[in-house]
Formats: C-alpha cells, structure tokens, sequence
C-alpha cells in the first residue's frame, strides 16, 4: 500500500476515535439533561404531593371535607401535569416507574373520594388515605432519588470516558507516530546505507519488489541511477584506458626510436665503411647492435610487464631480509655515487605474502631511482613498521635528493613519466605500482623540493598467516 | 683548413657513427653527450656546422640552436629528433635551422646536408 494511503488510513482511524468521544460525551450530556428536565418536574410534583399531606393532615386534624377536595383539585393537576410530560419523562423513568405515579395517584385519588362519598369519619378510610399518600410520596422521592443517582453515575461515568479517551488518544498518538516513522525512518535508513554502497563502488540492485510505495518507486529510480553510474564508469575507465594507451603508445615510440636509430646509423656505417674498419672495429660494431637490440628487448619486456602483469607467486617472506637483499642488490651503484645507506627496520614483524621476485623489483627499482636523485654524500634511508590498526606493514625508503617537483606527482605513477636526465624508461614506477597494487598494498610519494623524497609502501599482513603455515 | 663539425646527442652511438663517417670525409668532428659543455666549447671556438640531438634533459636543441646562432651567425645548425613535432619544427625554422632530420637518420642525407651548408652563402 502507498504510504500516502496509510497516513490517509491511520488520519481516518484517528478521527473516528475522536468521533467516537465526542458523540459519546454529547450522549451523556443529553442523557443529563433529559433527566435533570425530569427532575425539575419531579420537583413541581413533590411539591404538589406535600401540599396533598398537608391538606390530608388538615382533614384528620379538623375533619375538614374541602382538605379532601383541596387534595383532590392537587391530585388532578398533577395527573395534568404527568400527561403532559408523560414524552418526556417515560424515556427517564421508564414505562414502569410512570405507572407506578399514576397508580399511586389513582389510588391515592379513590382513597380521597371514598372518604368523600363516605361523608362520615371513618378511621379505616382515614388509614387507607394515609397510607396511600405515603405509598405516592414514596413512590415519587423514591423514582427522584434513582434519577438523581443516575445522574452522578452518567457524570462519572462521562468523566471516566473522557479520562479513558484521553489517555487512548495520547497511546494512539504515540503508536501512530511510531508506526509512521518505522514506515517512513526504515526505508529512508535502508535507501540512505544502499546509496553509500553505490557511492563506495558497489552497483548492485536494491532488491525493489518487497515494496509497492513510494519508496519502492525511490529504489527504482537509485536502481536505474546506479545501472547509469556503473555505465559511466565503466565508459570512463575505457577512456583512460585509451588515454594511457596513448601515452603509452608515444612514449613507445619515442623510447625505441633511440635504439633504432642507433642500430641503423652503425648498419650504415658498417656497410659504408666496411673496407676500411678493422676486424675488432666490426666486432665491436655487432657488440653494439646487439647491445643497443637488448635494450630494445628492455624496453618490451617492461611493456609487457605493464600490460599484462603476471599473477604474483607467493610465498612467505621476511620483509626485512628482502630489503637488506635488494640494498645488497644496489650498494655498488650507492658505493660508486658516495651515498650513504642507513637501515632501520622493526623487529618482530610478521612475514608477509608476497612474490619476493616482484617485490625485489619494486625496492631495487626505488632504492636505483633515490640513488639517481640525490648528489653525493647523499643519505638514502629504509625503515620498516608495523600499523597494526590498518593490518599494515609500512616500508619507508627516503632519499635526500633534489625532491619531485609538486606538479609532477600526479604524474609520477604514469607510465613513460620519467624526471630522468638519460635512460629512464618511465615504466619502472608505474610498474611497481601496479606490483604492490596486485599485492593488495598502497604506495605513495611525499616529496619537498631540495630536501627529499619519501615512497611509502603499505603491504597487508595475511589474516591467515598463522593457519596457512 | 678542414671544417669542423660539433655533434650534440645524449646517445653516444649516434655521436660515434657520425664521427666515423664525416671523419672519412675528412671533416674535424666533436662529439658532447650534453649541451652545457658544447656551448661551452663552442664559446671558445668556432665551428663550421652544429649537428645537435632536440630532445636532451636540461638545455634542448632548440636552446643550442639560439646560441649558436647568437654566437655565431654563419654557422649552420642541423636538428635531428627522434620525435617529429610540428610545433618544434616551426619553432626551429624561424630560429633559422638549416635543416631537420628525424630519427633514424639517414647518414647520407646526413653527409649532403653538411655539405651543402659548407657551401657560403651568396650574400655576404
């Protein structure tokens, strides 16, 4: 059901209650004043009923015979009296209690003219009249007194109902608000979490069938927003595929330019001056097609290494030992430029997962290009930690070369980016990072000018490192 | 008097097979590996034609070029590149280059190229 149905729903539900109450409280009040019009008429009676003892007591005192008719003119204005309000009061007292007045005063009525016609004293007669007019007056305060406790019970019983209703209103309030809000606040928690989802990367659908409301049309919508989204990305990573192809593709053909070039120059020398070159000057001519045609195979071995990096080979590895093999690797280079090497690594670290012959790649890769940024005297530094809170261990190398220029460290994981003055292939950093990512790791550069440059690598320790062994 | 030429190229095989073949021309030849000592040399004596690589890190061919030029007016520059760029090209002929070859070069063409810049010019 739409949700804007329920509220309508809930809104009518609600009104009836409040209809309910207030038509019962106007009921009430009816009620009262139906019967307090009835005892306003019970007052004129009673009255009338006093003024019959009176007149009564003034027969038995003076024997007086116009007592008895004065009785008699009273006893036929309240008969009067009854049948004009006999509409209004039956529904008050009831058919009943309406007979019994008229039956007491009817036989009120024959007493008094049986002592009329008698005309003579007659105790007997006297009794019956007595008691007849006690049996009315009875009758009558008796009828006045059960309205009266009516009344206080329909007023109890009204202030109960609106206490009742009063209360029922504020649960039905606080259960109303409640229900809104689950049927609203649930959904929107539901929609606001999938929408971080998708902002995290996640394009799967929202399971939108379990609801017909408007949120149901809400998750449709993310649903199709999402689909667009997962579209445009997968458009967007396809033309920054084609843009680094680009780049790639130039800084192919420019890198083996070179060593075309200088393999066809000595060909052509060769061939030219063949005659005249002696035989150590015609091997050393080939040694160099052949040096120049291995650098050529570099530069395609790297390429295919970025293209189609290889699946990494893992084993366990002591991080540290690793890092003292690759500055073995490279402390003939350090050694002949006079730069320093200072290792400070953590002890205790755990062994990571890791395909030691890539990784080797990336370190030596790094510790070649510190080397090749800083002047002599420079001071390379590698240490080692553990970030136990992220389940990282942290590979600090830092050089106190020239720096990297700011503008160029977007760029500096690109591939054929290269600050190099000769030789660089601009692949060596984009492809270590592409190593440590297929590692599940991060690397990251924070360079000042004149002061240095640090590459920091993250490597996550394997959860289970401990089951596996 | 023979002529001399400068080569300016960061791969030395380029300055090397140049060398071989002018020489047997019978040219006086200098090869430099980086601009800043050739402008150097170039500042102490003159040369006939400047052979120089465009792309080099630190001073390009393009700096050498005016240089040269600012030195010595007469003298021809002949760029190679291994990178035909339009804008360099453009850039170079208004810096009044003698001519431009791309990589690979052709060590002929190369060869007629310095000779005809040895031929004076007409004007004075």
């Amino acid at each position: 059901m739409k949700i804007e149905r329920k509220i309508i729903l809930l809104n009518a539900i609600y009104l009836v209650l409040i209809v309910i109450i207030g038509g019962s409280a106007i009921q009430s009040l009816n009620s009262v004043s139906s019967k307090q019009r009835f005892l306003e008429i019970a007052d004129d009676l009673n009255t009338s009923f006093l003024e019959m003892r009176l007149s009564e007591k003034n027969y038995f005192l003076f024997n007086n015979i116009t007592a008895l008719y004065e009785i008699k003119t009273n006893i036929s204005k309240a008969n009067d009296v009854l049948d004009e309000v006999k509409d209004d009061i039956i529904p008050v007292i009831g058919e009943s209690g309406y007979n019994q007045l008229e039956k007491g005063l009817y036989d009120y009525n024959v007493a008094v003219t049986e002592a009329i016609d008698n005309d003579s004293w007659n105790q007997q007669i006297a009794d019956n009249i007595r008691a007849k007019g006690h049996d009315l007056e009875e009758t009558s305060s008796r009828i006045t007194k059960l309205e009266r406790e009516h009344i206080s019970n329909i007023i109890n019983r009204s202030k109960l109902l609106l206490f009742s209703s009063f209360f029922a209103v504020i649960v039905t309030a606080l259960i109303v608000s409640r229900v809104v809000s689950r049927m609203v606040l649930k959904p929107i928690k539901y929609i606001e979490l999938q929408a971080r989802s998708i902002a995290a990367g996640d394009y799967s659908k929202i399971e939108s069938s379990i609801r017909r409301d408007e949120f149901g049309v809400v998750i449709e919508a993310i649903n199709t927003m999402s689909e667009e989204l997962e579209q445009r990305e997968e458009e967007l990573i396809q033309s920054k595929k084609l843009a680094s192809m680009g780049v790639l593709v130039a800084g192919v053909a420019h890198e083996l330019n070179n060593p075309v070039n200088n393999i066809s120059m000595i060909a052509q020398t060769y061939e030219e001056m063949y005659d005249k070159l002696s035989p150590s000057q015609r091997r050393e001519f080939m040694e160099k097609v052949d040096q120049e045609s291995e650098r050529i195979k570099q530069i395609v071995d790297n390429l295919l290494d970025f293209a189609k990096p290889r699946e990494p080979r893992l084993s366990e590895v002591d991080i540290n030992e690793l890092l003292r093999k690759a500055l073995l690797l490279v402390q003939n280079s350090l050694n002949v430029a006079n730069i320093k090497s200072r290792v400070e690594l953590a002890e205790g670290l755990p062994r990571l997962l890791l395909d030691e012959n890539q990784m080797q790649q990336v370190l030596v890769n790094l510790f070649v290009n510190a080397a090749q940024a800083m002047r002599p005297e420079g001071r390379l530094t590698v240490r080692t930690s553990l970030d136990s809170e992220n389940g990282m261990v942290e590979i600090r190398i830092t050089d106190t070369g020239k720096g990297i220029p700011s503008e160029y460290i977007p760029h500096i994981f690109d591939p054929f980016f290269s600050t190099k003055e000769e030789g660089g292939t601009g692949l060596g950093l984009s492809v270590s990072y592409s190593i440590i990512k297929s590692h599940g790791g991060n690397i990251k550069v924070d360079s000042r000018m004149g002061l240095g440059t640090t590459f920091t690598i993250q490597l996550p320790v394997n959860d289970q490192e401990k089951g596996s062994a | 008097m023979s002529h001399r030429i400068m080569i300016i190229d960061d791969e030395k095989i380029v300055g090397d097979m140049a060398k071989i073949s002018l020489e047997e021309e019978g040219y006086e030849v200098e090869t430099f590996l980086n601009a800043g000592p050739a402008l150097k040399k170039l500042e102490e004596q003159p040369f006939d034609v400047v052979v120089t690589d465009l792309k080099m890190k630190n001073i390009d061919g393009l700096e050498v070029l005016r240089t040269v030029k600012k030195l010595y007016p007469n003298t021809k520059v002949i760029m190679i590149t291994a990178f035909a760029n339009l804008d360099v090209a453009i850039e170079a002929i208004k810096e009044d280059v003698f001519d431009f070859f791309p990589k690979p070069v052709r060590i002929k063409e190369l060869k007629e190229s310095i000779r005809k810049a040895l031929i004076p010019d007409d004007k004075p």
